[in-house]
């Protein structure tokens, strides 16, 4: 308990602080200079905003949540699948890893208008926008890390005859996990931005179609109160990977020299 | 199940590297015998092609030229039927996984050993003096205790023969001489199993390392690694430390000194 209290103190406190202040130098600034809202509302009042009807921005940022989710889960199957394939064999490298580079050099912003004419305006759209934005960083770290194998452990296993599979489960994928994680915490914002850029285009619901509806109106502090949402969704999540990497990875040695 | 005369015979074993710019022959026309039971060291300058000779009769290296028969048949064989086990300088211990999880790990490959085979991996931990340490995680043991995991895990599918390359190579010069007793007390006790005593390959260029384990030491020249000398060490068993202070020992470590040093480096 103490630990916990100690760790909050060392860890969240002076991030906290520092960001109060800079808000209430935002405040001041936009007081003192007598900035027009539209141009750039005071923290106050975008607070207010967001107090005024808080489920609304919480709905709409659990929508684009499931959706970056979706797409983040469905482009890392494939890549790591892939990735699985291209581990095993040159010949499947040589083959595909030039497809994904194509993947990853497109500009999704330049795609997502073509999806919106192939899929529609459902969900697919958003959750493709945001799979193929979190395809390639985590096809390159997996690749690394099922070939980052101690090779003393991997000629042990051959000794013992392991399959191919068993060597994938039993030595690839744990050795591959610090690698995952570390495309996971890159790509799991790629794809929040992923599906807030295919909600610009094919909004029907979501962060995204906020954004863009508050910007067309002029309405800056519901647009700053939508931004806020995702700062935060996006923190979350990369302390909940965090947290998560530090139970899972114990035993690898970025984790034990942090502390 | 002593059924070729010799557990493992090597005739004329020569292998040459080709992954280089030029072929580089590691080993040449290696001829030696190793009988049951015994515990065979062979020792050699850096680059004579000792861990070569070893991964050959462990069946990870393949065609060699020359003949390499494990109990009358190929290594690959030997592999199949669980009677290798394997040490090598790195422990290479799987970091998430405890001591006893380590230990477990090829009776997890081979899901038919549980049952086959007579020590189980508590009863291995015990042998090794790991048993307080059985839920400890790799990071958390020195060199020498991860290496005691690696040789419990050699153990596992009680293998006849038991390959070690340099396994004390990177511990320090005390508790290196403290493993080579702890190995003869493991290899005394059959390894955990009734069958008595295993045939040990071990590769070393330690002098003191070869005399106080071994039955017969094979000294190799520098590359191409040739057999240059066989040694019978005639010294009694059970063997302690003290005796790397005896007048007989002194004389092998003599002999092998200038055995290693006609073989040019």
């Amino acid at each position: 308990m103490n630990r916990t209290v100690r760790t909050v103190a060392d860890h969240v406190l002076p991030p906290a602080l520092a960001l109060f202040a800079a808000f209430l130098f935002w405040e001041f600034w936009v007081q003192w200079r007598d900035i027009s809202i539209i141009v750039v509302p005071p923290p106050s009042a975008v607070l207010e905003r967001f107090l005024d009807d808080p489920a609304f921005f919480w709905g709409e940022g659990g929508w684009t949540l499931y959706e970056a989710t979706l797409g983040l889960l469905l482009g890392s199957s494939f890549a790591i699948a892939l990735a699985t394939a291209m581990a095993h064999s040159r010949l499947a490298e040589r083959s595909l890893f030039p497809l994904a580079i194509i993947i990853k050099v497109t500009p999704i912003v330049a795609v997502a208008p073509v999806l919106v004419i192939l899929l529609g305006f459902g969900t697919t759209p958003k959750v493709i926008v945001a799979a193929l934005i979190s395809f390639f960083p985590m096809l390159v770290n997996s690749m690394t890390g099922f070939r980052d194998v101690n090779p003393g452990a991997l000629e042990f296993m051959r000794s013992l005859r392991a399959s191919s599979w068993q060597i994938f489960w039993k030595l690839r994928l744990p050795s591959a996990l610090p690698y995952l994680f570390a495309a996971l915490k890159v790509t799991y914002p790629l794809a929040l931005i992923g599906a807030v850029v295919a909600e610009w285009f094919t909004g029907d619901r979501g962060l995204g179609l906020v954004i863009f509806v508050a910007n067309y109106n002029l309405d800056t502090p519901t647009l700053f109160a939508a931004i806020g949402v995702l700062a935060l969704t996006g923190v979350s999540l990369n302390v909940i990977l965090s947290l998560a990497e530090r139970r899972l990875l114990f035993w690898h040695q970025t984790i034990r020299t942090i502390r | 199940m002593a059924n070729a005369r010799h557990h493992v015979s090597l005739r004329g074993l020569t292998h040459v590297f080709h992954d280089g710019q030029r072929p580089l022959t590691a080993l040449a026309d290696v001829t030696l015998d190793v009988a049951w039971g015994q515990f065979l060291t062979v020792i050699g300058p850096s680059g004579c092609g000792k861990s070569t000779l070893l991964r050959i009769v462990a069946g990870l290296l393949r065609r060699p030229r020359g003949e390499v028969l494990v109990d009358g048949g190929a290594p690959a064989a030997a592999q199949r039927a669980r009677d290798i086990g394997l040490v090598a300088q790195d422990p290479a211990l799987l970091p998430w996984r405890t001591v006893l999880g380590n230990v477990r790990l090829p009776l997890e490959i081979d899901r038919g050993a549980r049952t086959r085979f007579a020590p189980s991996p508590e009863q291995l931990l015990e042998l090794t003096g790991l048993s307080e340490f059985r839920s400890y995680y790799p990071h958390q043991l020195s060199g020498g205790m991860q290496q005691r995991v690696a040789i419990a895990r050699a153990l596992a599918f009680d293998p006849s023969l038991l390959l070690m390359d340099e396994p004390f190579g990177a511990l320090d010069e005390i508790t290196r001489a403290t493993m080579r007793y702890e190995l003869l007390r493991i290899w005394s006790a059959g390894g955990g199993a009734p069958a008595g005593r295993k045939t040990v390959m071990f590769v070393t260029h330690s002098i003191p390392e070869a005399i106080a384990l071994s039955d017969r030491v094979v000294v190799l020249s520098a590359r191409p690694g040739t057999v240059r000398a066989a040694i019978d060490i005639e010294l009694p068993r059970p063997r302690t430390q003290e005796i790397e202070r005896t007048a007989p020992f002194l004389d092998y470590a003599d002999l092998m000194r200038s055995l290693l040093k006609e073989a040019p480096a």
